[in-house]
């Protein structure tokens, strides 16, 4: 009895200690592969803070998919919303890039209580019907509202104030990357404890089963009302360092094909992964980029066919694909679908 | 991952490698719609610039010209500043040129300062790019321009009341602002102004309102494409032709690769616009040729293209005047002024907005020889500002 005892704790010690290991690798080689990305692509900087702009989208969408259960078809209502306060702040005087990134993490978190009060109300295809229909009355009102967003046209004629007062949003855009890697960054870390959290826990449990786990006796509409919230600043975030690195904030931040792009990075990456989410839109968007470079007129199809074939030869997506290759450092959590 | 980089990298420095060998090459970059919905005005671009070179040749004082093209299918000014940032970083173009989206043209204009590139504006209509940066240079046309001359022709027809029905987004609101300023300054009224939002599908109500109006006339403005082909349909079946009441709109809507579509029930639709594909002239007869062998049919030729050719003359001249040095003011001031006979007419830039001045016809859509549909020019408004900018 005592030896069962002691064998489970040391399983749930080494258990740990792979997590932090698993972690502090990971950490590592996100910021290894940040850095490689400086110094490897210096003309390419503008892309890859899009890349990033976009990663913070995506993990935000794998918190409420992924994590939650919850499908979703309308994020970018969310990264909309942090783009638009954020430019808005901007043109009427709040300049300071870290402010604006506070900015755009409230307006989104404020847009992601409102989209999931109404969406948790409906489950399943309802819901994800639910949030197409939010995503595209958010583009219909920052449409409409031609005089506060600048409608088709474009939110244009800000720009923020340099980075601690010395740092420019520039042509080479290297501030911008820099900005945005150390804000994916920090972003990350927080989310990895926020999904290790019995919080975390808890969304995950509500995904695999919601009526045993309201039946345990937890409210389950609260817990994920408020994952939808640390979503939405996430998203929010991530329009945000859109607005700020282009100085531009258009329709199509707001689009229902922005979500849809963006839930098939997540797919492509892996739900239910910070990793897969990361992992699937540096692949998605940097693919794109390479082949819509090398032949401009036909490059869709070369998309389709790696869609394909990653659906085919990795189910789980390309961080399932990983976890295979590399059993020992798989996760315990045992979250994966 | 890094795998993949390296790779790049490799494939990278290779494609860097073949370039530098030839030693004096000018590059131009161009942006645009080269694939999904839009394609067939990205590739409208395309033929336009390659109508320009094969005719021009491909070199200017002995420089070579190379075209480096960028995919930017829809309206997104992220990427649109990507790409531009990229052309200039990396490629190293001494240009850019392109655009159709205002979203797009407005996210690339604070870079053109510092990347010492003049960009010209093959398409993107709205007025107010132009003040973004003294860099920008248009070929193309604003939406004010090519619409407000419609108003006075409307009351030379005897038409004095109007129902205006655009689509709910910049250019149609644009369009609706245009027409009823020089409607009402020639004496007409806007009797209503609707509306429509941009997915409407089923035009039959709008119909009805424009009916119920007891207007001599309506003026429309839809993006091309689909919905403009819907709405035609449902102006001819709900029979407001047949009573008598005209269809007045800018060109955008009879554009020629949407002819064929449209159909007979085109027919007798009058627009204003700076240019159509049967406009009769010699230099627009070597144009048409070039161009549409380049598009690949002449069905497929519309109005981007000659903002293209028009653009690439633009580019030319600048870096004849430049000599090859990249100096952006220079470049642009070379061509304040400029004037030149164009496939549309003869048409300058503005030496104040450095947007194209250029004649403005008055179109109705009329019955080939050969049985097509086509924009048949009747009258000419000659030497049209853009009336959507701020007169200094």
């Amino acid at each position: 009895m005592q030896a069962i005892a002691k064998s489970r704790q040391a399983a749930t010690v080494s258990g740990g200690n792979t997590h932090l290991l698993r972690d502090g690798l990971g950490l590592l080689l996100i910021i290894a592969a940040g850095a490689a990305g400086y110094w490897l692509f210096p003309d390419n900087l503008a892309l890859l803070t899009r890349v990033i702009a976009v990663a913070l989208l995506v993990l935000s969408i794998d918190l409420i998919v992924g994590y939650c259960g919850v499908a979703t078809l309308g994020q970018a209502t969310l990264y909309g919303a942090g783009a638009y306060a954020a430019g808005m702040a901007c043109l009427r005087g709040v300049t300071e890039p870290m402010t604006l990134i506070v900015i755009g993490a409230a307006a989104g978190a404020m847009a992601g209580l409102v989209m999931g009060t109404i969406m948790l109300r409906a489950h399943g295809l309802a819901q994800l019907v639910l949030s197409i229909a939010i995503v595209q009355l958010a583009h219909e009102a920052a449409n409409k509202a031609s005089a506060y967003t600048g409608g088709s046209d474009g939110l244009a004629g800000f720009s923020p104030s340099p980075l601690f007062g010395t740092f420019e949003f520039d042509l080479w855009g290297r501030t911008a990357y820099l900005f945005g890697l150390a804000l994916l960054v920090l972003v990350f870390i927080l989310l990895k404890f926020v999904v290790a959290s019995p919080f975390g826990m808890l969304c995950r449990g509500i995904k695999e089963d919601p009526v045993r786990i309201r039946s345990m006796g937890a409210f389950v509409f609260p817990v994920l009302l408020k994952m939808f919230i640390i979503s939405g600043a996430v998203a929010g975030m991530g329009g945000a360092l859109a607005a700020i690195s282009t100085q531009v904030v258009g329709l199509d931040s707001v689009s229902f094909e922005l979500s849809a792009n963006s839930l098939v990075m997540l797919v492509l990456g892996g739900l239910g992964s910070l990793y897969g989410a990361l992992i699937g839109t540096v692949i998605f968007m940097g693919f794109e980029h390479f082949v819509s470079a090398i032949n401009p007129f036909h490059w869709m199809t070369m998309v389709g066919a790696l869609l394909i074939a990653v659906v085919l030869v990795a189910p789980g997506g390309l961080s399932g694909l990983i976890d295979r290759a590399l059993p020992g450092m798989r996760d315990k959590g045992g979250q994966r679908p | 991952m890094s795998g993949r980089k390296l790779l790049c990298a490799a494939i990278g420095a290779l494609l860097a490698g073949s370039v530098a060998a030839s030693a004096d090459t000018i590059k131009v970059g161009i942006i645009g719609p080269f694939s999904g919905p839009f394609a067939l005005q990205g590739k409208n671009f395309q033929a336009g610039v390659e109508a320009y070179m094969a005719l021009n040749g491909k070199s200017v004082k002995g420089h070579d010209i190379e075209v480096i093209y960028r995919d930017l299918p829809a309206a997104n000014p992220q990427q649109s500043r990507a790409l531009a940032q990229e052309l200039v970083v990396k490629d190293k173009v001494q240009y850019l040129g392109g655009v159709y989206f205002t979203p797009d043209a407005m996210a690339i204009t604070p870079l053109l300062t510092q990347a010492n590139t003049p960009l010209v504006i093959f398409n993107a209509a709205t007025s107010a790019i132009m003040t973004q940066s003294p860099l920008v240079v248009r070929t193309s046309f604003t939406t004010a321009q090519t619409t407000t001359p419609l108003g006075k022709i409307a009351v030379e027809r005897g038409i004095k009341k109007v129902i205006t029905a655009v689509s709910d987004y910049g250019p149609g609101i644009d369009a609706e602002v245009a027409f009823k300023k020089a409607f009402e300054a020639a004496g007409g009224q806007v009797v209503e102004s609707v509306r429509m939002p941009l997915n409407t599908n089923d035009f039959s109500p709008i119909m009805q309102r424009v009916r119920d109006s007891k207007a001599d006339a309506v003026f429309a403005f839809l993006p091309s494409g689909p919905t403009t082909l819907g709405f035609v349909k449902a102006y001819n079946e709900t029979g407001l032709k047949q009573a008598g009441i005209k269809f007045l709109a800018p060109g955008d809507l009879t554009q020629e690769s949407d002819l064929p579509a449209l159909g007979d029930g085109a027919l007798g639709l009058l627009t204003t616009f700076h240019y159509a594909v049967s406009h009769d002239s010699p230099e627009n007869k070597k144009f048409v040729e070039a161009a549409a062998k380049a598009v690949g049919g002449i069905d497929q030729l519309s109005f981007p293209a000659v903002g293209a050719f028009d653009g690439m003359h633009v580019i030319y001249k600048m870096i004849e005047a430049t000599d090859g040095k990249q100096d952006a003011q220079k470049a642009v001031n070379a061509v304040k002024g400029l004037a030149w006979t164009s496939p549309r007419g003869p048409v300058s830039i503005d030496s104040e907005t450095r947007h194209i001045t250029e004649n403005i016809y008055l179109r109705e859509v009329a019955k080939g020889a050969d049985g097509k549909t086509y924009n048949k020019e009747i009258q000419t408004f000659p030497n049209q500002k853009d009336p959507g900018l701020p007169t200094p």
